[in-house]
């Protein structure tokens, strides 16, 4: 009788196992995809666009508004145009660096290794998410945890030897049209620290992507950074040298 | 009569009663000079942590003592209205303003913890203008002069008159940033505030902060920081709930235990030490009182009370404890004053050491403090009259009769 038991269970694992190492490398390859396609969403090849942003936390409230320019996953260049007291205040990204440049002083800041967790421009977006979002599939591993009629859960842990501030990250995914309805991100003992909720779906040129997009931190429930996007236009003429130090300084 | 028998018997053997005079003597001026050090040394710790960057009193906002809440923060005049201008007891009252922000030169940046200060005033409560190894203390006359550590300089390998960026996130969400002109630089051997800390002028961290005629906290010195405690509940008494002043000892709670400790391992030194200058004074007296059975004998049959004997033994002690008292204390109170003024420097040998929160100098370097001296010197003569009442017990005990007839 036991030793009966004791074959089935065994099998049943067997069998899981198998399952399990067969089926994964198919959701594999279609769950990076996914995520991918989220996280380049508004990137393209290339990309334009205007955006206001809106920050409110307990102490104030304030709305930036901002013109940005990126080219594949790593050169990205974002000004500030108003309000007046912070027009030009930009922020360059090449690869994984990150430099600030400061109008009234006139000074170009490299933001340094120990302020990459650092909010950015006040917001609840941080200088890590503007280097690191983007390459979540080389660092996390990725696996479909559910799918239902109307969306797809892909649930990200960190690879071993990657050096990430996420202990996990889920991704909502809406099936049809393809495009992201929540990302929460877990810290290291899986608290959910953080939401992103995408809404406002349009079609731009031959894309659906969500225009607005809401930062939650969950320990300040009444704070929140929301993006609007006002312009987006994909697929610009624009090289990597658009995205020199010298055109940082430059409007 | 009793007193010039107690100098003649002092005095009857010279060599004997000179080296238990010595080490008397040695001993209570070593350990005043050891003591004095050690205050010394105390002294130099307290200081580094009150006067390099706390002062003895600090008044703020509850939430600001508990986690440096940028919002938590005062009127620029706070202090005029809880602090009267009459208080003998405090001698240097300075507002401030703080900011955690990012400071750079060129390619290079480092975190940074900004205080913005009144010049004149901040003077009085640290005295980071006695740590200067290069330029000047900010003043006045230069609204964006900055007072940097000797780490940060070297980190960001900048010298006065260098103009730095500092960004930091100001109060209304703004990226608060502007240049501060490097006029001096301090090194004070405690790494955190070398590395760490910037002073600059108060109306330019408000302005940085979109946080006018507003400060984080009001930094005191005290004439006495051992009575900051009491100066603090006196003060707090006719503060509002929600402002708080902390004295150091809140501030540096290993630095009060350090000095509690301290207390007490001074008193199991001077035991220990004078354990054995007890033993030799012991010693001394017995012999002296042995040699002296036959004379005791006579004094007694000629009508000598016991007690009048016990009384010359004791006495002969008591003088030759006064005399160690009045020689010790004068060769250990000359040695302090050396210690004090001189010292001894050890920068060659060792670097600063930062524990409990304090620096911990290279240089040996004496402080009077009252109880340096009065400890040793009550512990001296209470230890001699000790010493001595075993002798006198055993001499007035003696039976007369037996006594004269002893060789």
């Amino acid at each position: 009788m036991k030793t009966e038991q004791i074959t089935i269970i065994l099998s049943t694992l067997f069998l899981s196992v198998t399952l399990l190492l067969t089926v994964r490398p198919v959701f594999a390859l279609d769950v990076e995809a996914l995520v991918r396609q989220v996280e380049q969403q508004y990137m393209g090849a290339s990309s334009r666009s205007l955006t206001i942003m809106q920050v409110k936390t307990s102490h104030w409230e304030r709305t930036l508004e901002m013109e940005a320019w990126s080219l594949d996953r790593d050169y990205f260049l974002v000004r500030i145009t108003e309000p007046a007291k912070e027009r030009d205040v930009a922020t360059l990204k090449r690869y994984r660096e990150v430099w600030n440049y400061l109008p009234k002083v006139d000074r170009v800041i490299k933001v340094p290794p120990s302020m990459m967790g650092g909010s950015w421009m006040g917001s609840h977006i941080t200088n890590d998410d503007l280097v690191k979002a983007n390459h979540i599939e080389k660092e996390y591993d990725l696996r479909l945890i559910e799918e239902t009629e109307t969306y797809f859960l892909v649930e990200c842990l960190p690879k071993n030897d990657a050096a990430v501030v996420w202990g996990k990250i889920v991704y909502r995914i809406n099936k049809t049209p393809q495009v992201p309805e929540q990302v929460d991100y877990y810290d290291e003992e899986m608290v959910r620290v953080r939401e992103i909720h995408f809404d406002d779906v349009q079609q731009v040129g031959d894309r659906i992507v969500p225009m607005r997009l809401t930062v939650l931190p969950m320990e300040k429930p009444d704070e929140q950074t929301i993006l609007q996007y006002r312009e987006l236009v994909f697929d610009i003429p624009i090289d990597e040298t658009y995205f020199s130090l010298r055109n940082l300084e430059k409007p | 009569m009793l007193m010039t028998l107690a100098f003649r018997n002092l005095w009857r053997n010279r060599r004997r009663t000179l080296l238990t005079l010595s080490a008397m003597v040695v001993s209570a001026a070593l350990l005043i000079l050891a003591l004095g050090v050690f205050s010394g040394m105390f002294r130099d710790m307290l200081a580094s942590a009150t006067e390099q960057y706390y002062g003895h009193l600090v008044l703020a906002r509850a939430e600001y003592h508990e986690r440096r809440d940028l919002f938590a923060h005062l009127d620029e005049e706070v202090a005029s209205r809880y602090i009267s201008a009459e208080d003998t007891e405090i001698i240097g009252i300075s507002p401030r303003l703080r900011s955690f922000g990012l400071i750079s030169l060129a390619e290079t940046s480092q975190p940074v913890e900004v205080l913005g200060i009144i010049p004149e005033r901040e003077k009085r409560v640290t005295s980071l203008q006695n740590k200067l190894i290069a330029g000047d203390y900010p003043s006045d006359a230069v609204s964006n002069g900055a007072l940097i550590g000797q780490g940060l300089a070297r980190k960001l390998k900048v010298r006065t008159g260098d103009e730095m960026v500092f960004v930091t996130q100001a109060a209304d969400g703004s990226i608060g940033n502007d240049l501060l002109l490097v006029t001096g630089i301090f090194a004070t051997g405690d790494s955190r505030h070398d590395n760490n800390l910037v002073l600059a002028p108060l109306r330019w961290v408000q302005k940085i902060m979109v946080l006018p005629g507003r400060i984080h906290e009001v930094a005191m010195t005290l004439a006495d920081p051992m009575l900051a405690a009491q100066s603090a509940d006196r003060i707090n008494a006719q503060l509002p709930d929600d402002v708080e002043i902390l004295d150091w000892g809140d501030l540096l709670p290993e630095m009060r235990e350090v000095i509690a400790a301290y207390d007490v391992s001074r008193m199991i030194i001077v035991s220990i030490l004078y354990m054995a200058t007890g033993l030799g004074i012991l010693n001394t007296f017995f012999m002296s009182v042995m040699e002296r059975t036959r004379e005791f004998g006579i004094l007694m049959a000629q009508g000598m009370r016991p007690w009048t004997i016990r009384g010359l033994v004791l006495l002969e002690t008591c003088i030759l404890g006064c005399i160690a008292l009045a020689i010790g204390l004068t060769c250990g109170a000359v040695m302090t004053l050396y210690m004090k003024l001189i010292g001894i420097d050890l920068a060659e040998y060792i670097t600063p050491v930062t524990y409990a929160g304090g620096t911990i100098l290279p240089r040996l370097h004496a402080v009077f403090e009252a109880g340096n001296f009065y400890v040793p010197a009550g512990m001296l003569l209470l230890v001699s009259l000790v010493a001595g009442f075993l002798p006198a017990n055993r001499a007035a005990r003696l039976d007369p009769v037996q006594a004269v007839r002893e060789v």
